[in-house]
C-alpha cells in the first residue's frame, strides 16, 4: 500500500485526515496524559529509586543497591504472606464473582421490591469497618450466637479467626459479604444488554439457562474481565480486613492465638511503612507490582478466548 | 398455572428477604447499638432495654455535623464532576477508536493501578507541597479532573459492550468523533457512567486517608475524618453506643443516595427502552 498510484492532492488530503485523527486521539487522552505526567510519573520513578536505598521520612535516601531486595527474600514471613494471599485469591475471587453475578442477575429487572433488595445487598459495602467488625466479633466470639447455633446441633463451633484452619475461610466469608461494588458493576453491565438479543433467543426456543449461557455471559464478559482483574489487584493490595481481624485476635476479642494465618503481603508492606522504612517498603511494592503485572499479562493474553469477540473486536 | 406463578413469586421473595436480612445485618446491629444506654452497650445484649434517643443529640452536640457534611459534599461533588468529565473521553479513545500504540498505552494505564498507593503517596505529598496546595481541598479534588485509572478501565469495558455498528453508522453520516461520543456513546452507556459516578461519590464520602493528611483546619474537615477522630475519643471511655450513633449518621446519607441513584440508572434505562 503505497501512495505512488494516488494523485498528489489525494495523498495530501489523506495525510491531513490522519493528522486530524491523531489530534483527536490526543485531545481525548489529554486528561489522563496530563495527570500521568504531573501527578503519577514522578512518584513512580521516585519509589523505584527508593527501592535501592535506605530511606526514612524527612531524611535523604542512601544508595544500598540490591540490599532491600535481598533482605526481602530472606524474610521468614514472606512465604507465609504470599501463600495466604494466593489462597485468598484462588478461593475468594471465584466465590465473590459468582455470587455477585447471581445477585445482579436476580435483581437486574425493574420488578417490585428489587430496588430495596439492591440497597440492602449493598449495605456491607458502605458500613464503616468499626461497625461491621463489631458485629462479627459479637457473632463469632466464644459463647456468642454462632457458637450457640453450633451447640444446638451438638457440634463444637470453630474459633474462626483464631483457628489457623478457619481463619482464611472466615475472612473469605466476610469479604464475600461486601460484594456490593461487584454487584453494582454487573447490574450496570446487565441492563446494558440489548433486549432484542433475548427476544431472538426466545424465538429460537432457548431456555433460561441457555439464554444466560449464550447471551448474558458473552455480552457481559468485558465487565467480568474488569471485576476479575481489579478483584485480583484488590486481593494483592488490601490489608484492611485481614488487618482488622488479626488485630482483634491480638487484642483477645476472639479466643485463641494468632499464628500468622491472616498475614498478607500487603500487611507485611504496611508494617515497613509504619516503621518508616520507606526504602524496604518501596522494594516490596515493586516486587508486588511485577507479580501483578505478570498475572495481568497472562489474563490479557487469555482474554481473547473468553471475552466476547464482537465486543472486544474493536478493542 | 396461576398458582404455580404465585408459588414461584413467594419462593423468590423468601430467598431474597432471607439474603437481605444477612446483608443488612451490620446496619441493623448498628442501629440497635446506637440507641442503647451506655451501661447496656458494654454488655453483649442485642436488643436495647429502652431506647436512648439522646445518644443522637449527644453526637450532634459534639460533632459540628453541618460543617462536616457541607465540606464532604463539596469534595464529593467536585470529584464526581471531574471523574465523569475526564474519564469519558479517555475511555472512548481506548475502546472505539483505533490508533497505533493503543494497547501499550492502555497497559500503562492499568499498571498505575498496580502500585500500592502508599508508595506513591510520599512523593505526591511533595508535589502538592511544592504547588502550595497543603491545607486545602485541592489535593483531594484536582487529580479527579485528570482521569483515574480505575474509572477509565471500568468505563472502557462498558463502552466495549456497545454495538460498534451503531457507532460506525454515526461516523458514516459524517459526525465528528466528539459528537459521536456525546450523542451516540454517552446516551447508550448511561448505566456505566452512573456506576463510576456512584463509586466516586461513595469513595470521596468515605475517604479518610487523603483528607486526614491534607486538611488541617478543624472547620475544613470532612465527615469521615470527623467520625474517626470522634470514635477514637469515645473509644477511650468505651462509649461504643455513641460510635454506632455517629456511624449511622455517616452511613444514612450514603444509603439514601445509593437508593435513588440505582433506581435512576437501572429502571431509567429499562423503562425508556433506549436500548430497544
Amino acid at each position: 500500500m503505497t501512495d505512488a498510484g494516488d494523485p498528489p492532492e489525494r495523498t495530501a488530503a489523506r495525510r491531513v485526515a490522519a493528522r486530524k485523527r491523531r489530534l483527536t486521539v490526543l485531545l481525548l487522552l489529554s486528561p489522563w496524559l496530563i495527570g500521568f505526567f504531573v501527578f503519577t510519573l514522578y512518584p513512580i520513578v521516585n519509589s523505584m529509586y527508593w527501592s535501592f536505598t535506605v530511606k526514612r521520612y524527612g531524611v535523604p535516601a542512601r544508595w544500598v543497591g540490591l540490599k532491600n531486595y535481598e533482605q526481602l527474600l530472606g524474610n521468614d514471613d514472606l512465604g507465609k504472606a504470599l501463600k495466604n494471599t494466593v489462597y485468598l485469591a484462588v478461593f475468594g475471587l471465584p466465590i465473590r464473582i459468582g455470587i455477585s453475578l447471581l445477585a445482579a442477575s436476580m435483581l437486574a429487572r425493574p420488578r417490585r421490591g428489587n430496588g430495596a433488595y439492591r440497597l440492602l445487598f449493598y449495605v456491607p459495602s458502605v458500613v464503616p469497618a468499626v461497625a461491621s467488625g463489631a458485629l462479627f466479633f459479637f457473632l463469632l466470639k466464644g459463647g456468642g450466637p454462632v457458637a450457640s447455633l453450633f451447640h444446638l446441633f451438638g457440634a463444637e463451633s470453630p474459633v474462626w479467626f483464631a483457628d489457623p484452619a478457619w481463619a482464611k475461610p472466615a475472612l473469605i466469608m466476610v469479604g464475600t459479604w461486601a460484594l456490593g461494588d461487584a454487584m453494582l458493576i454487573f447490574l450496570a453491565g446487565l441492563v446494558d444488554i440489548p433486549r432484542s438479543l433475548y427476544e431472538a433467543a426466545d424465538l429460537d426456543g432457548a431456555g433460561r439457562w441457555s439464554k444466560f449461557r449464550h447471551v448474558t455471559l458473552p455480552m457481559i464478559s468485558p465487565v467480568t474481565f474488569f471485576v476479575l482483574l481489579t478483584g485480583l489487584i484488590g486481593v494483592l493490595q488490601s490489608f484492611d480486613q485481614a488487618y482488622v481481624f488479626s488485630q482483634g485476635v491480638r487484642k483477645g476479642r476472639l479466643t485463641g492465638e494468632p499464628d500468622g494465618s491472616l498475614l498478607t503481603y500487603a500487611m507485611l508492606q504496611l508494617r515497613q511503612f509504619q516503621d518508616g522504612r520507606i526504602g524496604l517498603a518501596s522494594a516490596m511494592a515493586w516486587v508486588l507490582f511485577l507479580l501483578t503485572f505478570a498475572i495481568t499479562m497472562v489474563l490479557l493474553a487469555s482474554r481473547r478466548r473468553w471475552v466476547h469477540a464482537a465486543s472486544e473486536g474493536s478493542g | 398455572m396461576r398458582a404455580r406463578r404465585t408459588l414461584l413469586l413467594i419462593g423468590r421473595h423468601s430467598v431474597l428477604i432471607g439474603l437481605s436480612a444477612m446483608f443488612a445485618a451490620p446496619f441493623i446491629f448498628m442501629l440497635l447499638q446506637s440507641v442503647m444506654p451506655l451501661d447496656q452497650a458494654k454488655t453483649t445484649a442485642l436488643w436495647p432495654d429502652h431506647f436512648e434517643w439522646s445518644n443522637y443529640s449527644t453526637v450532634f452536640d459534639r460533632i459540628p455535623l453541618g460543617t462536616y457534611i457541607l465540606n464532604t459534599l463539596k469534595v464529593c461533588a467536585l470529584t464526581l464532576i471531574g471523574t465523569v468529565l475526564s474519564c469519558v473521553p479517555v475511555a472512548y479513545a481506548f475502546s472505539h477508536l483505533r490508533w497505533k500504540g493503543r494497547n501499550v498505552v492502555f497497559v500503562v494505564v492499568l499498571s498505575t493501578m498496580m502500585l500500592p498507593f502508599q508508595v506513591l503517596f510520599v512523593s505526591q505529598y511533595q508535589i502538592f507541597s511544592t504547588l502550595g496546595w497543603l491545607n486545602s481541598i485541592l489535593p483531594l479534588t484536582v487529580p479527579a479532573f485528570f482521569a483515574d485509572a480505575f474509572a477509565i478501565f471500568l468505563l472502557r469495558q462498558f463502552f466495549l459492550t456497545l454495538p460498534s455498528e451503531t457507532i460506525d453508522a454515526a461516523r458514516v453520516d459524517g459526525a465528528s468523533e466528539l459528537s459521536v461520543l456525546a450523542r451516540v456513546v454517552v446516551p447508550m452507556a448511561r448505566p456505566g457512567i452512573m456506576a463510576i459516578a456512584i463509586f466516586q461519590f461513595l469513595f470521596s464520602w468515605g475517604d479518610f486517608f487523603g483528607p486526614n493528611i491534607y486538611l488541617q483546619d478543624e472547620r475544613s474537615l470532612t465527615l469521615a475524618v470527623g467520625l474517626v477522630r470522634f470514635n477514637s475519643d469515645v473509644a477511650r471511655v468505651g462509649e461504643s453506643n455513641l460510635t454506632m450513633a455517629a456511624s449511622v449518621v455517616f452511613v444514612l446519607p450514603l444509603l439514601v443516595v445509593f437508593f435513588f441513584a440505582q433506581k435512576v440508572f437501572i429502571e431509567g434505562v429499562t423503562l425508556t427502552g433506549s436500548k430497544g
